[in-house]
This record gives structure tokens, C-alpha cells and sequence, in this order.
């Protein structure tokens, strides 16, 4: 009845057999394709591997030469890819890695295949493209930067593993391959928030941050399981025809309303807008470079980047387009507002990130797809290159006020002559308590959430005991929640 | 497994208060008037503060002795007070010092020495008739004893081999004797009573014990005893060992280890139910601290900022709607019912202390404690407290007590939540401290196990045997298992530490008593002179000034020259404090351009004013919504050039961005305004400057210091130190410390300068200080991390002086290399191999990159003070380990006060900076700040761990990584009595050196005799080695080595 066959992950057979009819593509562009993927995929096994088998870790010039060259092999691949693009007047580029599985019954029309595929068009190369950019840089950079730190290693493998996830998730064709690479991109994030395990605030802090990537995740899936449901398939071209960004979904307007409002969910998580935003500011516990790359320049826009891809299904709702306006342009004001009174560097360059971030909400919203994209670059370069520069602020400030010739003039706001005391020390305490985001969260939503599952635990038990008859010892539940509750 | 873990050590550390030490005030008054407890309150207060991290804004670092406050105290007992106090770890882990002990940085007989001396006369003391008490510490020290919960060890006893093979790490003789011995005994004496006289045994083998040998005889297989192999035989001794050592361990008096007094409630209903109120108050203490203290980095400044912290807080957090957390949300209410009652700071602590039901009695413990709780914040708003003139923003007086108070309110609302959702305690808050006491385990005694494991390891390292053993009376037990449970953890540290200071107190001056047995004259008709900072890493540059020019002559003197200024360069906005900082500047001393470049400086200085408004505009603009989003959205990608540049090719990037700043640069030729028109000195106008008296005093006064009065050379140069380096928020911990954190080259302009001026020379003639007229003054600046160096005012060298500055500018070209290749050899990252020229490329590739975290050493490694004249010790390479103040004895009066005028500077700047690394090295994260890596720049004044966390004074990891932990050795060249005078006369200077923060070597002026000051005596030294290693040039010494290296004679 089922035929379910895996086609087992080798890429040159893979190759050669391919469900979808994609074998037009040269084979010059295939193979850059497989190095654009594969080098940091490869890059991640070694390292991960080595660290793995070996009792000492590799040394840092190894470790240094093997980041090299896998970014370096990405980038190149990229790049020629991107020029074949140009040359040959190609903008999009599908590249299969072999259908994994598929299930099918014709009589009840019950489908079901997984396929991992890159898709290269105008979207996704120029994000690679900036990926490898500032991994590459940051990795270079950090090979010094972290030299003879313990977690050296754990750092780079780290790193290795978000590229991949970065990658992966820019380029998918289908879904799943995005979700996986979302996946990874998360996993890796959180830890390196929480590098410093030794303290208690880095762990915390990255837990916080994993479990708001959760909610996103869970979004996530939620969307692309409704995808399968509406299409019985993930690939993009299953419901996204055309190429980016002049693509037309083939959705219904109340599907794609409700596919719109999941991914506008995991947007959301994933880019720090509000209500969600108050991970941002606690991720910068990691050491600067990863604070860089992650949440100043890649990870912070990969929910507008989840919005870019399926811009096609927004376009259908009217009304997710409006909520994403809404969204981005009340989370680049409040970013704004609260990054007006942050005193540590980090946490003013975070909100700083949050507000481009929530303007480019705001242009995808508009439909201002190529402007997004751009603004994406730039805001990602020039950040990262803040966040590096950020422990030479004092020197900064002092070049500054030297050439000057007296202290820095301060900006205060135009509203803030027009209020009374009264109402700007109000406003003040908002934007110093970060808007009580995180306190609001915890209050209006987790407690209610844990003490209805401390409900479900406790009937749970009593229906055990009556069902069993016995005497069932009640477990103290309510410990492992607090804790729980603690780190939000 | 052990117990004397860091880690753990460290959360129960902090609950330890010194219980022991009698300075404690805990006979205080029972109860106060009004008037009288407020006054008391602030008293305690400002007692707490002086413990309170003493460092400034981080732009201006200063090198203070962590501990400063304790300085009143023995060392020992100091660093233990404080490590109590803080929490922090008062030495290195026993683990650490073993490491030294297999690298021999520690050598046995310093362990045994160390030992022996702290004994005294009780080391020969027998213990438990089987040892004596300094055999047994010795072997407490050398090995390591496990221990841990008793379940561990049955676990461990059962599982491992720990009782079928001696330990591993027991000498070879000390096994064997202990196997044959046993089997003697068994063979010998217990089968055979065993044999005859069944039930009635020796005392160690009474029936009611567990397991006595008898079994294990049976269990083992007594017939075939004679066929035993050797490994059968380990096993049976072992066994019996632990054996009777278990049965020696019953029915002992337990080890009752000091009850540690639990002082803030937080730290009760922590023990007792993991809940932390710190964590529910530090955040929004943080964010408050930070506001406060900013130096103007928020765009937006706290509401009512100059009304003190204690209003400001109330004007912020009284007002309804406030943030939704639950143990918060009765503050707006409290804060108001305060304000109606009209409460003031130290009203509000008396009213916390009584709700919280602290009785006067523990107010000194308690307050210190609920400071120290956030001590870089609290250290922080008291320094901007006290010493408004560091930085543009200071704090009102009373501002540490106004951060108590809110605190203490915090605190309390923090602890009533936490109490009542985890110890459902609903009561007043004065009965939660005793309520949540009561829940606690009571102390447990360590077990029969835990003792008796102790006692088995001693002794396969000791060889006692379980016959010797089986012998011991319960009193012998008693006495063993008290003298090893007393000789703890800490205690067998800080002989361990003893012993680590030894080793290199011995290398030290078994190599200045070897070296000074030479003859030794000044250069005779010198062509160079060069006086540099005493800082230890000018050691290494002179030594190589020296033997690339055998006429050049090298002084060394504390980096300011003696000239304490406020100074302000032509680029410069503000003035900058140039002097130590326990000086406050007279004088007001700023950088002119020549008048015939007035207009072109002009020029330049309205395009920099231009650039830098710009440049703080787009700085800001990309921050904010609208600004940023035109410029990340027009040229943000083009960031990624400087971006790939900048970390891809630091030196090529840093070389284009000098080209474009010499652009806008102030032109080269500038003067130095130094003499002052008006009588008073100010900061404008003709209050600039020094009049001509202060100037010859003060050239007098460095000249007689360094005893240069005679034998001068054509041309005499001063050098200032300074660091300059990228992307470092530490950066003035690398400048020179006698400048308050700066580069100290306008000192050195500024002497230059004086020395110069024909009427200070005439001033100078009349007292007796003829400086002849062929003798010209240079200025200059030795930049650390590049290694270079650039004079001042080279346009005013005579043209007869061409020759003679050339001649010093290629000598000290060549110099700068030598120094940057000895610099080499302690990166990790420079090979070490490479060539003079090409290790002086890679330190300026370090100073001008990015990503660099180590861009030099500093003061790392430091060790060794001499104070004397250099003739004496040239030739000595000393490691860079050694501050070097030159003094000339024989110039000196009957009452030394020249070397007391130096010594009162010395003692103290050399001391803070050996002991801010000390503590820097000793706990990272405790005393210093920990790693560099996720510092955060905050309020414009200091760094944070991550996103929110105290403020983090002391030195990062990466600045001490290669620093060996030891007091300074002070070596200095005079008599006893000379001492003793000036320790009579400064307390400061007898504070430090007679309670042990530093340790005192005297060289005799005359021989290399050396006396070692001791307990207040003066003890002769005896050389352990006659003679040194020697090498041709100090490259030849230290090459291809990255250790620290053994002191050698350099025979250029």
C-alpha cells in the first residue's frame, strides 16, 4: 500500500534521480550548489566529529585553517553561483538532494514526501552571500579573539553548526528544509548565549532565549504541517509559483490568513519584535563576536527573511499585512524608546538592531521586498562591525569629544519639553524596565499556562489512583515548574 | 570529590564572617538615641566603603592593593578576612600549587622550610606516637587526600583498587617497607597469637568492631598463607590497614569545625530554600546603578538625577502602573508611604533594620555585608562620591548611604515574596532570618568513613604500618585525626603560598648577592643618558639599551617625574590628572602651537570639530529609527569594508588610517606652556603653568632622587610610557601607573623642558647642582605595545647635538626591536623563531588589531623591587620582573630622607600594582574581572559581565594570564637603621612593610651582603648557589623559551 523508499544520502546518486524534473539545470551550477551547501555541512563534521572522537580538542591553527577554508569554498561558490546567475540570465536555480521519503494512496489521496531541496534565486543568494561574509569575517576575528579561552573549540563548532543552519535555512526549497535549518540556527544560538556556563546569568539568560525560540519553532511547525495539509507537500513551488519576489501563492486568501498568522508567530520570536523582545538584551551574555554575528546581523533578521520567502502567502492577506506593519513599526518605536535610556553599549546596539529589525517588518508589510532585502545587508554589515568596535566606546567617546572640543552634545526628544515631570519619569521607568516585557509575559501567560498543567497533573493522578485503586503518592510537581517559572 | 573545592568553597565562603578575628567590633552598644544611631549608621557606613573596590572610571585605572582597607592587618590574616568578606579565594587551589610543586616552582625542602618556620619549635612534636607533626603536614601538603561523602568513599573503597594497590604516588621505599613489615607482622606475631590465644587480642582487634583482622585472615585463606602471591599480599595489608583505621576512628570526639554565622536574611532563605532574593533585586539595582553613574552615554538621563540617588529613585518608582511583577508590586505604595512619613536615607536604614530585626549589636556585619552584596556598583557610586574630580559626572555627598537605603526597601520587598511562596512564611520579617534558620540541617560531623580514609591514605605515604597502628591507644587516635583535621584546607594553602614565595625569593637574591659581588662603577664619560618609569617592563628595555650601547647610562624613576600637572594637549578636550593618584595636582599645564602655525591648526581644528560632530552623529543616528534606517539601508553594506578590512589586514588598514589623520592632525611643532604669569595657578588663561621656583624644585628633586648630579652626557632623555591599543576597554591598566592610568610623556616633555631653562639651571648652580652647559634635556614617549619611540621637541635640539641625537635615535631604534623580540617570547601566538625586525612587525600588528585581547603584559609577572643604584645590578637579566628606582646611598643624608621621599612613592604605587595582580591572578572572577571576552562597556565609566551584572573592577585574565602570584620583593640598597627611620616615619610605608604586604631584602651599600627583613628583625641572608648562568646577550639567554626564566648574568 505505502511505498516508502529512503534514497539514502548520497549526493551523486541523488543527483541523477530526482522526483521533480529539475535536470535542466547545468551541471557546473549543480556542483556550485553542492559546495555552497556542503562545505559548511562538511566544515561542521569535522570539527564536530574530531571534537568527538579526539581527547584533546584540535589545535587552534587547525581549527582557524578549517574555518577558513569551508567558509572560504562556501563564499567562492556562492559567489560564482551568483555570477553564472547573472551571466546566463538564470534567477532561479533549484537544487535537489534526493527525496527521502514518500508515501502514497492514490484511492483516499493521501500523499506525504519529504524532499531536501536548495533553491537559489534573488532571495536567498545574496543572503548566503552575507552569511559567509560575516561568518567568515567573525570567524576570523574570533580565532584571535578567543585565543587559549578554554571554550575555544565549543566555539567553533558552534559557529560551524549555525552556518549550516544559516545556510540551510536561506537556501530551502522546501518547508522542512528551512524548519531544519531554523532548527540549528536556534540550537546554536542559545548556547553560545549561554557559553560562559560557569555563571548562572549566561545559562539563564540562554534558556530564556531557547525557550521564546520554542514558541517560534512551534509556530513554525504549525505552519508548514497546515502547508502539508492544504498541499499534501512542502516544497515551495507547491504553493509559492513564480519566481521571488514576483511569485503568486496558490493558496485560499482564509488559508493563507491563517498560514500568514503562524509565520508572522515565528517571525516574531525569532527577530525580537513585541511582545517577545525581551531576549534580545539578555543574549548579549556570549563573547562579543557571537553577539555580532548572531543577534546584530544574521539570526536577529531571519524572521524577516521567513517573511520575504513567503511573501507570495502575505500578499493573499490583507490582513497579516497590516498586523506586520503594526507589529514592525510598534516594536521599532518601542526600541527606540527604550534604547534612549540604556547606558552599557551592548544593550543600546540591541535595541538599535530591534528597531531596523521592526522597520523591515514594517517595508515587508508594505511590500517593499527589494528594499527589505537591502536594508537587511546593510543593517547586518554595519552592525556587526558595531558590535566588534563595541569595547573601544570609551575611546570613541573620548576621540569624539577631543576633536569637539568640549562633551558630547546630548538629542533629548522633542516630546519631552512638551509633558510634565510627571509623565516623562513615567515614560522614563518604562523605557528603563524595558517596557516590563518579559514581567507581562510571565504574568499574563506562563504562570496561567503552568498552573493549568499543574491542573492537568494533579487530575492526571487522581484519575491513576482511581483507575488503580491504590494510593498514589501526589509528586511534588510544583518544584520543577517554579524553576521553570524562575528562568523567565 | 573534595572538599575543598573552589567553587563550593566560594557560595559558602560568603556566609563565613570572621569569627575568629578580634578586630570585629561585636561588643558594640546595645541600643542608641535618635541622633546617636543615625550617626552610628553613618559611621558603619563609611567603614564598609573604605573595603568597597577603590577603582575610579576604568578610563583613568588605578593600581591600588585590592584589599587596601585590611592593609592594617597581617598579610595572612587580610587576605583571609577578605576572601571571608567577599567570597573570593584568599590563595591559589592546593591543586595549583601542587602543579608548581611537579613544574619546580615549588621545591619540597621550600615546603619543608615554609613549615619549619611557621612551627617554630612545635614541628618536632610527636603525634599519635607514629609521626611528627611537621612530617605529617609535610605529607599532608605533597599529596593529595581524597575525601568526600561517605557514600563516595564506601563506593570508592569497594569499586576501585584502592584497596588492592598502594597509592599510586607513594615513594617506592616507603611501599616496600610498609608490604614487608606487615608480612613480617602477620607471619611473625598475629598468626601465631591468633593461632594460640582465640578471643583475647590486642586492643585495636576487640570483637565489638567491625571486621577485625581475624576475618580478613579467613576471608583471605590462612592455610594457604604460604602461598600468597605478592599482589595477594598488597591486597591483605591494604585491608588490614583500612581496617584498623576504621576501628581506630570509633568512638572519637567529634571535629567540630567553626560555625559560620549567617549575617542577611537573603543568605538564610537561600540555605534554606535555593530561593535567591538578590536575584529579584540586582537587576533593577543594576539598571538604576548604571543610570545614575552614567557618564552621558544614554541619550536620555535619569529624571532628577541631582537630587541624589535615594529621591531619584523615589520620583522614578513611586508612580502607580509600575512593572507587573508580583514581588514589585507593593513598591509604588511603599515608596509613597515612606515619602508621607518623611523618611530620609538613613531613617529609612533604621526603619530596615528594624523590620528586619537586626539588633545594633550586628549592624556593623550586616550593613558591610548588604554592601558588599553588589560591591563594584556600591565601590562605584562611593568613588564618584569622593573623588568628584575624576570624572564629568559625580554623585552628591551621602550617595552610598541613599543606595543602602533603597537596597535595604528592595531587600525587603524581595524577601517577603520570596518567604511567603517558599517557606510559606507569613510572618513579620524580623522573625525570617531565625525561622528560616531553623529549617536548615543541623551541622553534620564528618564520619567514621570520612576519617578514617584520611588516616588509610597518610598512611601508604608515610609507611605506617598497621602493626604500628594497632598499637595506637584511643588517645593516640585522637591526637592524629585532630592534628590532620586541624591542619585544613586553608591552612595548608597558606603554607603552601609561603613556600611558592620562598622559591623565588631565594632565586632572587641568590642572584643579586652573586651579581653584586662584582665591582661596580657608573659609566665614566657617558654618551647617552636615558631615565625611564620604574615599571618592570622598562627592565628589559634598558638591559638591551645597555648592552647595545655598554656608554649609555639608564635611570629609572616613578613615570611622573616628579611633576604633578593637570595637562591638557592642543587635541585634547579636557584636562587629565598626570600624577599618582594619591596626589591632587596644583597646576594647570597645556600644549601650544607655535604662533607661526596658529592658522593652520586653526584650520585643522575646525575640520576635526566638524568630523567629530559628524562622526557622533552618524554614531548616534545609527541607533536611532530613522537615522539608522537611511543609513543602514543607503550605505550600511558598505560597512562591510571596513569590516573584512579591519579584521582581515589590521597593520595595511591601521597604516591608510594614520595617512588620513595626519590630515587633520595638529601640527607638529607644539610648546609646552609652563611658565605662569599670574601668583595663584588655575586651569586658563595666566593661571597656566608653574612658576620658576616649583620648576627648579622640582627638577631638583628628580635629579638628587636618581642621583644624577654629576657625570652628565651631551644629551639626557626622559621617557614616559604609554599603551596604545585597540578595541581594549582596559587600556590605561596598561599605561603608566604613576600617571593615574595615561602615557606619562608630557612628564617628561614638561622635565625636559625645566631642565632646559638657563634660569632653572642658574637656580640649580646655587644649590649646588652644576649641570653643565653642553648638557641638553630630550622629552620623549616609549609606547609599550608597539614598541617605539618618539621624542618631543626636537626642534629645539642645538645643532651641536645633531650628531647626539642621532646617535640616540638609532640606538634606541635598535633597542625597540630587542625589546619587541623579548616581548615576543611570552605570546602564545608569536612563533619563536622570529628575526628582531620581524617580531617588532608583530607587536605593532597586536597594538592595531581588533581582535586583539592580549596586546601586551603590562606589569604581568612582576615579582622584585630594587631601589638602588643601577651599576649594582646592570648586567642582571631580571625577566622583566623587576620595578627599577635608581638611588644613589652615598648622596643620601644620616636621615635618608631622599630614599624615604622615594620610598614614601614607591612603597605604595609599587605594592598596588603587584597586589591588584596578585588578587587579579589568584581569583579571576572574584578579585579581578574575569575574561575580556563578553565585557560589556557601561555608563561610559566602567565594564559588566554580559548584559546586566556588577561592575567588574580589577584586572582581566587575559592582562594577568602569565603573572606568578607573589608579594613583591622589595631589594633595597641601604642599612637597617636607614629603614627603621622611615618606617617610624611614614605609617603608610610601615603599614605595608612591617604587616608583610610586601617583603624587605636589604643590600648592603658597601658588599653583597643581604638582610632579610623578617617578624621585625633583620635576618642575613645565605646564598644557596655561588654562581649564575651566564650568557653573551640577554637574546641568547631567553631565546626559544615561553616560561618564566632563572635570573642569569648577561656578559655583553
Amino acid at each position: 500500500m505505502f511505498e516508502v523508499f529512503h534514497s539514502c544520502g548520497l549526493f551523486a546518486a541523488d543527483l541523477t534521480h530526482q522526483v521533480h524534473p529539475s535536470n535542466d539545470v547545468p551541471l557546473v551550477l549543480k556542483v556550485l550548489g553542492l559546495l555552497v551547501v556542503g562545505a559548511p555541512a562538511v566544515l561542521f563534521a569535522t570539527l564536530g566529529i574530531a571534537s568527538l572522537l579526539r581527547s584533546k580538542p584540535l589545535s587552534e591553527r587547525v581549527i582557524a585553517r578549517c574555518i577558513q577554508t569551508g567558509i572560504l569554498t562556501g563564499l567562492t561558490a556562492a559567489i560564482a553561483m551568483l555570477g553564472l546567475m547573472l551571466l546566463w540570465n538564470d534567477t532561479q536555480i533549484p537544487i535537489e538532494l534526493g527525496s527521502w521519503v514518500h508515501m502514497e494512496n492514490p484511492a483516499e489521496h493521501y500523499h506525504y514526501h519529504f524532499i531536501f531541496k536548495f533553491e537559489f534565486d534573488r532571495l536567498s543568494v545574496p543572503f548566503v552571500i552575507l552569511t559567509f561574509v560575516l561568518c567568515g569575517t567573525i570567524g576570523a576575528f574570533a580565532n584571535r579573539y578567543m585565543h587559549r579561552e578554554r571554550g575555544f573549540n565549543r566555539f567553533f563548532v558552534l559557529l560551524s553548526l549555525f552556518v549550516v543552519g544559516m545556510v540551510t535555512t536561506s537556501l530551502a526549497g522546501t518547508v522542512e528544509t528551512l524548519f531544519s535549518g531554523w532548527e540549528l540556527v536556534g540550537l546554536s544560538s542559545a548556547l553560545l548565549v549561554a557559553f560562559f556556563h560557569e555563571r548562572p546569568a549566561p545559562a539563564s539568560n540562554g534558556l530564556h532565549v531557547w525557550i521564546i525560540y520554542r514558541v517560534s519553532d512551534a509556530a513554525l511547525l504549525m505552519a508548514s504541517v497546515a502547508l502539508h495539509h492544504m498541499k499534501g507537500e512542502g516544497d515551495f513551488d507547491g504553493f509559492l509559483a513564480g519566481e521571488w519576489p514576483m511569485g503568486r501563492t496558490l493558496l485560499e486568501p482564509n488559508q493563507a490568513f491563517f498560514v500568514g498568522l503562524l509565520l508572522l508567530i515565528a517571525a516574531m520570536g525569532k527577530s525580537a519584535m513585541i511582545p517577545f523582545s525581551g531576549w534580545l538584551p539578555r543574549a548579549m551574555e556570549g563573547p562579543t563576536p557571537s553577539s555580532a554575528v548572531f543577534y546584530g546581523a544574521l539570526s536577529v533578521h531571519l524572521g524577516a527573511f521567513l517573511l520575504l520567502r513567503f511573501s507570495p502567502i502575505l500578499e493573499q492577506s490583507l490582513i497579516v499585512r497590516i498586523l506586520i506593519v503594526v507589529v514592525g513599526l510598534s516594536t521599532a518605536l518601542f526600541a527606540t524608546f527604550a534604547g534612549t535610556v540604556q547606558t552599557d553599549i551592548k544593550s543600546a546596539l540591541s535595541f538599535a538592531s530591534m528597531s531596523q529589525v521592526g522597520l523591515i517588518f514594517a517595508e515587508i508589510g508594505l511590500g517593499c521586498y527589494y528594499l527589505a532585502l537591502v536594508h537587511i545587508l546593510g543593517h547586518g554589515c554595519l552592525r556587526t562591525l558595531q558590535f566588534l568596535r563595541a569595547p573601544t566606546l570609551l575611546y570613541d567617546y573620548r576621540t569624539m569629544e577631543d576633536a569637539i572640543g568640549e562633551r558630547l552634545p546630548k538629542f533629548s526628544g522633542m516630546w519631552q519639553g512638551k509633558t510634565s515631570e510627571r509623565v516623562r519619569t513615567w515614560y522614563y521607568r518604562l523605557a528603563l524596565e524595558r517596557g516590563y516585557m518579559d514581567a507581562y509575559l510571565k504574568e499574563s501567560i506562563v504562570r496561567p499556562v503552568l498552573s493549568a498543567l499543574r491542573k492537568c497533573d494533579d487530575f492526571e493522578h487522581r484519575w491513576t489512583r482511581m483507575l488503580g485503586g491504590t494510593v498514589i503518592e501526589k509528586k511534588p510537581s510544583s518544584e520543577a515548574s517554579s524553576a521553570f517559572e524562575e528562568l523567565l | 570529590m573534595r572538599r575543598d573545592d573552589p567553587k563550593e568553597r566560594r557560595s559558602e565562603a560568603v556566609l563565613v564572617q570572621d569569627s575568629q578575628n578580634p578586630t570585629a567590633p561585636m561588643t558594640g552598644p546595645k541600643s542608641f538615641s535618635d541622633a546617636d544611631a543615625r550617626a552610628e549608621v553613618k559611621r558603619l557606613v563609611e567603614h564598609a566603603a573604605a573595603l568597597l573596590p577603590s577603582q575610579g572610571p576604568i578610563t583613568a585605572f588605578v593600581f591600588l592593593n585590592t584589599l587596601q582597607a585590611l592593609e592594617d592587618l597581617p598579610f595572612d590574616e587580610g587576605v583571609q578576612k577578605g576572601a571571608r568578606l567577599f567570597g573570593c579565594e584568599p590563595y591559589l587551589t592546593e591543586e595549583n600549587y601542587r602543579e608548581k610543586l611537579c613544574q619546580d616552582r615549588i621545591h619540597l625542602s621550600d615546603l619543608s622550610l615554609a613549615l619549619q618556620r611557621d612551627l617554630k619549635i612545635h614541628a618536632e612534636a610527636t603525634i599519635g606516637s607514629v609521626t611528627t607533626r611537621h612530617q605529617l603536614r609535610l605529607a599532608m601538603l605533597q599529596y593529595p587526600l581524597r575525601t568526600g561523602p561517605t557514600e563516595e568513599l564506601q563506593w570508592f573503597v569497594a569499586e576501585t583498587d584502592a584497596l588492592t594497590r598502594v597509592r599510586a604516588d607513594a615513594p617506592a621505599a616507603v611501599r616496600d617497607r610498609f608490604l614487608t613489615e606487615t608480612k613480617h607482622w602477620v607471619m611473625r606475631d598475629l598468626r601465631m597469637r591468633l593461632g594460640h590465644h582465640q578471643g583475647e587480642l590486642d586492643p585495636g582487634l576487640r570483637d565489638d568492631r567491625p571486621l577485625p583482622i581475624r576475618e580478613l585472615l579467613d576471608r583471605f585463606g590462612k592455610s594457604s598463607i604460604e602461598r600468597w602471591s605478592p599482589a595477594t599480599w598488597q591486597a591483605f595489608s591494604l585491608q588490614a590497614l583500612w581496617r584498623t583505621c576504621r576501628n581506630g576512628m570509633f568512638s572519637l570526639p567529634p571535629w567540630v569545625e567553626p560555625r559560620v554565622p549567617i549575617i542577611r536574611h537573603r543568605d538564610a532563605l537561600r540555605e534554606a530554600t535555593s530561593f535567591d532574593s538578590d536575584q529579584l533585586v540586582h537587576p533593577i539595582l543594576i539598571r538604576f546603578c548604571a543610570a545614575f553613574a552614567d557618564q552621558g552615554f544614554a541619550n536620555w538621563s535619569l529624571p532628577n538625577r541631582v537630587d541624589g540617588f535615594y529621591k531619584s529613585f523615589f520620583s522614578v518608582y513611586n508612580q502607580q502602573n509600575g512593572p507587573p511583577d508580583p514581588w514589585m508590586s507593593g513598591l509604588p505604595a511603599e515608596l509613597r508611604r515612606i515619602e508621607a512619613a518623611n523618611l530620609g536615607p538613613i531613617e529609612s536604614i533604621l526603619e530596615s533594620l528594624e523590620l528586619l530585626g537586626v539588633p545594633p549589636i550586628e549592624w556593623d556585619e550586616f550593613l558591610t555585608a548588604s554592601l558588599i552584596a553588589l560591591k563594584g556598583w556600591a565601590g562605584m557610586i562611593w568613588q564618584l562620591e569622593v573623588r568628584p574630580d575624576r570624572q564629568a559626572v559625580s554623585a552628591t555627598t551621602g550617595c552610598l548611604i541613599e543606595f543602602l537605603a533603597v537596597r535595604l526597601i528592595l531587600e525587603r520587598l524581595a524577601l517577603t515574596t520570596g518567604a511567603a511562596e517558599h517557606l510559606a512564611f507569613e510572618g513579620p520579617l524580623s522573625e525570617l532570618r531565625d525561622f528560616a534558620k531553623e529549617t536548615l540541617s543541623k551541622h553534620t560531623h564528618s564520619s567514621i568513613e570520612q576519617r578514617a580514609f584520611l588516616i588509610f591514605q597518610l598512611a601508604q605515604v608515610l609507611g605506617w604500618t598497621p602493626a604500628a597502628l594497632c598499637r595506637l591507644e584511643t588517645k593516640d587516635w585522637a591526637d592524629l585525626i585532630h592534628e590532620i583535621e586541624s591542619f585544613t584546607s586553608m591552612e595548608r594553602r597558606r603554607i603552601f603560598h609561603q613556600a611558592f614565595e620562598r622559591h623565588l625569593r631565594a632565586q632572587t637574591l641568590d642572584a643579586i648577592s652573586i651579581h653584586t659581588a662584582r665591582p661596580f662603577s657608573r659609566v665614566s664619560s657617558p654618551r647617552l643618558q636615558a631615565v625611564f618609569c620604574i615599571d618592570t617592563r622598562e627592565e628589559s628595555f634598558r638591559r638591551h639599551l645597555e648592552e647595545i650601547a655598554p656608554d649609555a647610562e639608564t635611570f629609572g624613576a616613578a613615570g611622573f617625574f616628579s611633576v604633578p600637572m593637570y595637562y591638557k594637549g592642543v587635541a585634547d578636550a579636557h584636562y587629565a590628572a598626570l600624577c599618582p593618584i594619591v596626589i591632587r595636582p596644583q597646576h594647570w599645564i597645556t600644549e601650544e602651537v607655535d604662533a607661526t602655525l596658529e592658522a593652520k591648526n586653526r584650520r585643522r581644528a575646525q575640520t576635526r570639530r566638524v568630523l567629530g560632530t559628524a562622526s557622533h552623529n552618524v554614531h548616534l543616528g545609527t541607533r536611532s529609527v530613522t537615522g539608522g534606517a537611511l543609513l543602514t539601508a543607503s550605505f550600511g553594506v558598505l560597512a562591510s569594508i571596513p569590516l573584512v578590512a579591519r579584521v582581515l589586514f589590521p597593520r595595511l588598514t591601521a597604516s591608510i588610517r594614520r595617512r588620513a589623520g595626519q590630515l587633520v592632525e595638529p601640527p607638529p611643532i607644539t610648546r609646552l606652556h609652563l611658565e605662569r604669569k599670574s601668583e595663584t595657578p588655575g586651569p586658563s588663561g595666566d593661571g597656566v603653568g608653574f612658576s620658576l621656583a616649583e620648576m627648579a624644585n622640582m627638577s631638583e628633586r628628580l635629579l638628587r632622587d636618581i642621583g644624577l648630579t654629576t657625570g652628565f652626557a651631551r644629551i639626557v632623555c626622559f621617557f614616559g610610557h604609554g599603551s596604545f591599543c585597540l578595541n581594549n576597554p582596559h587600556k590605561s591598566c596598561y599605561d603608566c601607573g604613576a600617571c593615574s592610568g595615561s602615557a606619562g610623556s608630557p612628564n617628561a616633555r614638561a622635565l625636559a623642558a625645566m631642565l632646559n631653562d638657563a634660569r632653572v639651571r642658574e637656580i640649580l648652580a646655587t644649590r649646588g647642582l652644576v649641570i653643565p652647559a653642553e648638557v641638553h634635556f630630550l622629552g620623549g614617549l616609549h609606547n609599550t605595545c608597539s614598541d617605539s619611540i618618539t621624542f618631543h621637541d626636537i626642534d629645539q635640539v642645538p645643532l651641536t647635538h645633531k650628531g647626539d641625537l642621532e646617535y640616540a635615535q638609532s640606538i634606541l631604534e635598535k633597542t625597540c626591536e630587542r625589546n619587541a623580540h623579548e616581548r615576543c617570547r611570552r605570546f602564545q601566538s608569536a612563533p619563536l623563531d622570529l628575526s628582531f625586525a620581524a617580531a617588532r612587525r608583530h607587536v605593532e600588528g597586536r597594538s592595531q588589531d581588533l581582535a586583539q585581547t592580549r596586546p601586551e603584559f603590562g606589569n604581568a609577572s612582576n615579582a622584585i623591587c630594587f631601589v638602588g643604584r643601577r651599576a649594582r645590578v646592570r648586567g642582571l637579566y631580571l625577566d622583566r620582573r623587576c620595578f627599577l628606582h635608581s638611588y644613589e646611598p652615598g648622596a643620601d643624608d644620616a636621615e635618608c630622607s631622599i630614599l624615604g621621599r622615594i620610598l614614601g612613592a614607591v612603597v605604595p604605587v609599587c605594592s598596588g600594582i603587584n597586589l591588584q595582580y596578585f588578587f587579579s591572578y589568584i581569583d579571576s572572577p572574584g578579585w579581578g574581572c574575569g575574561t575580556k571576552l563578553p565585557h560589556n562597556v557601561t555608563s561610559l565609566l566602567g565594564v559588566m559581565d554580559g548584559a546586566a551584572s556588577d561592575l567588574r573592577p580589577g584586572l582581566p585574565w587575559q592582562g594577568v594570564e602569565i603573572h606568578e602570584p607573589v608579594r613583591l620583593l622589595m631589594v633595597i640598597e641601604s642599612t637597617p637603621a636607614g629603614i627603621r627611620q622611615i618606617i617610624s616615619r611614614s605609617e603608610v610605608v610601615r603599614n605595608i612593610i612591617h604587616n608583610g604586604w610586601v617583603q624587605l631584602a636589604l643590600l648592603d651599600p658597601h658588599s653583597n651582603r643581604i638582610l632579610v627583613y623578617r617578624e621585625d628583625e633583620f635576618h642575613q641572608y645565605q646564598p644557596s648557589v655561588t654562581t649564575l648562568p651566564k650568557a653573551n646577550s640577554s637574546a641568547e639567554w631567553y631565546r626559544g623559551w615561553r616560561e618564566h626564566l632563572e635570573f642569569a648574568q648577561i656578559e655583553a
